[in-house]
């Protein structure tokens, strides 16, 4: 999924500097997930900024909502009636989130609180690591499904590079060689013919930004 | 010269049911004395207070939260009292990023014999609030 | 505007000596003022049967819709007011209680300031009765068979127990046979049988009872399903099998191992193990050069064992039964802290047993195939003793049965420090897991004596009664429960919960959610606080009753 984490408060602050009366806006789906951008986040945002406001003397009334999914048309049309009673939005959706809700109410000045990461998956309780890049050309099927654009600092198609060192690699030790990683996988699972083929570089051009997906009416 | 009233904090100790409410009800049983101004809500386990109900004790005028719960390894429900730290050490960051001193809020663990402590950890809480000042955001 | 809500408050002065402290009328005064308060009384002793009567008739006859006591301690008689209220027809959570007696007048003595506080108590109190939400009570069918896993005496004494209480028991075994520690012990204490006969009395106690399935050479592969409903699946010797239960009980003991590391030497001919000891003084045929003298040596490697000394003692009789000869021991605490264990003691002093008493390790050295040993002892102001002893006994350290591990992760029971099964509170709960109806008993999770072990069994296997006695268990449904509209499936309540008591289901044929189970939650609240969706709510101690309680500050103090 996306992965977002919520902007410093300092900055966040000066995006709403001037403003009494604002919307909040989470969303149910990644953000929520990834404990930056759901209902909750939005009460504990919403709360600092009134005790921000409150301590400078400022006056700020905060409107909170989270839907669904804010990447999409319906669901956001269904704010008007909030977003009509205030002067700015502050989005905690990621990056599609934000700009769906700016074009639905192009009136309104629309804030991000998030700053987007990455795809990608947790690791442990708390803690989210980049799996995916998004890159539109995928190569996983000859990497027994560990990405070496993501995981590999040099992004070789055709690695290991020289510099990798018992499984960690030169370029940052602490992190795991992926073609270290790649190797394993493959050997397992008796692939490692896969390993000897040359691939040619890849496709850069793969998605031409931005991105544009389309399919047939089902 | 009309003399300036001395401040009374206003203190929330939020009490985990097991260990810390148990040690208040201890206090009062052997008449040891605490100040009157510290209030007490009663929670399941500490791990039970949310970040949020702290932050809206401060929007309604708190000048100080005690989170009070189990010794560590002591939690009947194994991680209520490290989750319960996790977020005080949260809620400090939270605190200063809106320019309210983080020594406002702190934890304490305790046994449900622990009268004494109960007592000595409220009355410190509140001299150390009476220090700071009345809440920058009442 | 009527929004249904019809509070009553109680106020009780405890047997008149709180209202000695403040005006009782006029706090009751001013609480009439508040809305929605319907009705206020004062009572001097709501323990008592008679107020409790009084209290009844108030209910049904005002027609209150939930009820404040403003009294004692919450801890004392909380439950007996939920009955109360229950008796006059008012769910038993609509209750909320605010402690004016040991939380306020008895432990400030300022009265005017206690009175304020007791009316700031009461208030946030019926702040909070304002949100409180009825929890329903249901009955629901359970399974119950128990699973007793270890065939050792904690084991076998639990099958019997639960046994004799009627509940049909599956007693697992790992090995071929039964008994576990007592097919290697020599002797036993305090009990005066070998274990060879105490073994055999067990099990005949076992083989004569018609609901104990003994299997052997079977283990524990997984469980699924929670307390009153688990499924767990064993591989025995025809291959793998399902079978269900009402409650588990582990007995699966511990291991020992000698650590050459912590000693600094390895073992040889003449240092042995305890364990290789007894194999020596059990077997029948003759040793080829008896030990004349033989010195044992514990709390080396942990000085805490119990289970260490122990053995050391009951094989010191051993070795002077067997083999006669001079037998020292040299230890750094005796741990006798058992029923008839001091006797142990003072049976191997009598029959001519030396003990020396250590502070700092003493020093071992081989020379010449002969071992000697250097030690200050403590008892005899830190005099350097020297000894040589033909045979040396050395302690092992007990570690965790092996599948410990693996069993804990899969069945998300904890482990403690040392590898062994963590019991939900060692004070209050010793013998429960942390997760509802999955218990312990004897070594696997503690260092016991053979007394200790069979007393925990009988604890275990109560406990296990008490849950599943009746055929059907009361259970509060939804007491903390999942919105599954706003639940977003992220599984951090079913990680972040302490008593593996959420799991995932599918509604309405589509969408997965998290859902509490409702006889293995322990009410704790740590899911509501965690959930980043707000899709948890508990309800007696919900968001909105604890905000409701913070109503007053700013204005009461």
């Amino acid at each position: 999924m996306i992965v977002a984490e919520r902007k410093p408060l300092e900055d966040i602050k000066e995006m709403i500097a001037g403003y009494k009366k604002i919307l909040i806006v989470g969303c149910g789906t990644c953000v929520t997930i990834c404990w930056a951008g759901g209902e909750k986040e939005v009460a504990v945002l919403s709360s600092q900024l009134r005790l921000a406001s409150k301590k400078n003397g400022n006056e700020l009334e905060i409107l909170e909502d989270t839907i669904e999914r804010q990447c999409e048309k319906e669901l956001v049309e269904a704010l008007k009636d909030k977003v009509q009673q205030v002067e700015a939005v502050l989005s905690m959706g990621c990056g599609a989130g934000v700009q769906t809700i700016a074009e639905i109410f192009p009136d309104t000045p629309v804030y991000p609180a998030l700053n987007t990461k990455f795809v990608g998956m947790p690791e442990g309780e708390g803690i989210w690591v980049e799996t995916c890049r998004a890159c539109g050309d995928c190569f996983l099927d000859k990497t027994g499904g560990i990405c070496p654009i993501v995981r590999c600092a040099k992004g070789l198609l055709n690695g290991p590079c020289g510099g990798t060192n018992s499984g960690k690699c030169e370029v940052d030790p602490e992190k795991d060689c992926a073609w270290t990683l790649i190797y394993r996988r493959l050997e397992q699972q008796g692939r490692l013919d896969t390993m000897r083929k040359y691939y040619p570089p890849r496709n850069f051009q793969a998605v031409i930004r931005p991105g544009k997906v389309e399919t047939l009416q089902a | 010269m009309k003399a300036k009233e001395a401040f009374l904090p206003d203190i929330i100790a939020f009490c985990c049911a097991q260990s810390a409410y148990q040690a208040a009800d201890t206090a009062g049983s052997m008449r040891i004395p605490y100040p009157e101004n510290i209030r007490v809500i009663r929670v399941p386990c500490a791990g039970r207070v949310d970040v949020l109900h702290i932050l809206r004790a401060f929007e309604k005028g708190a000048d100080g939260v005690l989170v009070l719960g189990c010794h560590e390894e002591a939690c009947r429900h194994l991680s209520g009292n490290i989750r319960a730290k996790n977020r005080v050490q949260k809620l400090n960051t939270l605190l200063q990023e809106v320019g309210i001193d983080g020594e406002r809020v702190e934890i304490f663990t305790l046994a449900p014999n622990q009268g004494f402590r109960f007592a000595r950890i409220a009355n410190e809480i509140n001299e150390r609030i009476k220090e700071l000042g009345p809440s920058p955001v009442k | 505007m009527d929004n249904g809500l019809r509070l009553g408050v109680f106020l009780c002065d405890c047997g008149g000596t709180l209202s000695k402290a403040t005006d009782f009328l006029a706090i009751k005064a001013n609480l009439e003022k508040l809305p929605d308060v319907t009705y206020v009384s004062i009572s001097h002793d709501l323990c008592l049967e008679r107020a409790r009567e009084a209290m009844q008739k108030d209910i049904k006859d005002k027609g209150i819709s939930q009820v404040v006591v403003a009294a004692c301690s919450p801890e004392l008689h909380e439950n007996d007011f939920m009955n109360i209220i229950q008796a006059a027809g008012v769910n038993r959570y609509l209750l909320s209680m605010a402690n004016i007696r040991e939380q306020c007048f008895w432990a400030h003595p300022d009265k005017g300031k206690a009175a304020k506080k007791a009316m700031a108590q009461i208030v946030m109190a019926i702040n909070r009765a304002r949100f409180l939400e009825p929890v329903e009570q249901t009955k629901i069918s359970v399974n119950r068979d128990v699973l007793v896993i270890g065939g050792g005496m904690a084991g076998i004494e639990a099958a019997i127990e639960l046994s004799n209480l009627n509940l049909k028991t599956t007693l697992i075994e790992k090995e071929a046979i039964l008994g576990g520690k007592l097919n290697q012990f020599v002797n036993l204490y305090p009990v005066r049988v070998t274990p060879g006969e105490l073994l055999a009395a067990k099990l005949k106690q076992v083989d004569e009872r018609q609901n104990i399935d003994v299997l052997t050479s079977a283990e524990l592969i997984d469980v699924s399903g929670e307390v009153g409903n688990f499924s767990a699946r064993i591989k025995g010797g025809n291959g793998e099998f399902v079978r269900n239960f009402g409650a588990i009980i582990f007995a699966t003991g511990y291991n020992t191992q000698f650590s050459s590391q912590i000693y600094g030497f390895e073992l040889s001919n003449n240092i042995i193990t305890q364990s290789q000891l007894e194999e020596m003084l059990k077997s029948s045929s003759e040793v080829k050069e008896t030990p004349k003298s033989v010195c044992f040596v514990v709390d080396i490697s942990d000085e805490h064992s119990r289970v260490s000394t122990l053995s050391a003692l009951r094989n010191a009789l051993g070795v002077k039964e067997k083999f006669g000869g001079e037998v020292c021991v040299l230890c750094k605490n005796l741990k006798v802290d058992g029923a008839g264990l001091e006797r142990l003691y003072r049976d191997c002093r009598n029959k001519g047993v030396l003990f020396i008493k250590f502070d700092i390790p003493p020093k071992i050295l081989k020379q010449d195939g002969e071992i000697r040993i250097e030690v200050e002892d403590v008892l005899m102001s830190g005099e350097q003793v020297s000894l040589s002893c033909d045979l040396l006994v050395v302690e092992e350290t007990s570690i965790p049965p092996l599948d410990s591990k693996v069993l804990s992760s899969t069945l998300n029971i904890g482990l403690d420090a040392r590898g062994f099964y963590q019991e939900n509170n060692v004070h209050l709960y010793p013998v429960a897991s942390n997760r509802e109806g999955i218990f312990f008993a004897g070594n696997c999770h503690a260092d016991l004596d053979l007394m200790r072990a069979l007393t925990e069994a009988s604890n275990a296997a109560l406990s296990a009664y008490q849950l599943l006695a009746q055929e059907k268990i009361t259970v509060e449904t939804e007491k903390v429960m999942v919105d599954p509209d706003k639940c977003r499936f992220c599984l951090t309540c079913i990680r972040a919960c302490p008593h593996h008591a959420i799991q995932e289901v599918r509604v309405n044929h589509e969408k997965m959610v998290a859902q509490i189970v409702d006889l293995a939650c322990q009410g704790c609240g740590i899911c509501a606080a965690v959930c980043p969706a707000k899709a948890i709510k508990s309800k007696d101690w919900s968001d909105e009753q604890i905000l409701a309680e913070l109503e007053l500050l700013g204005e009461y103090v």
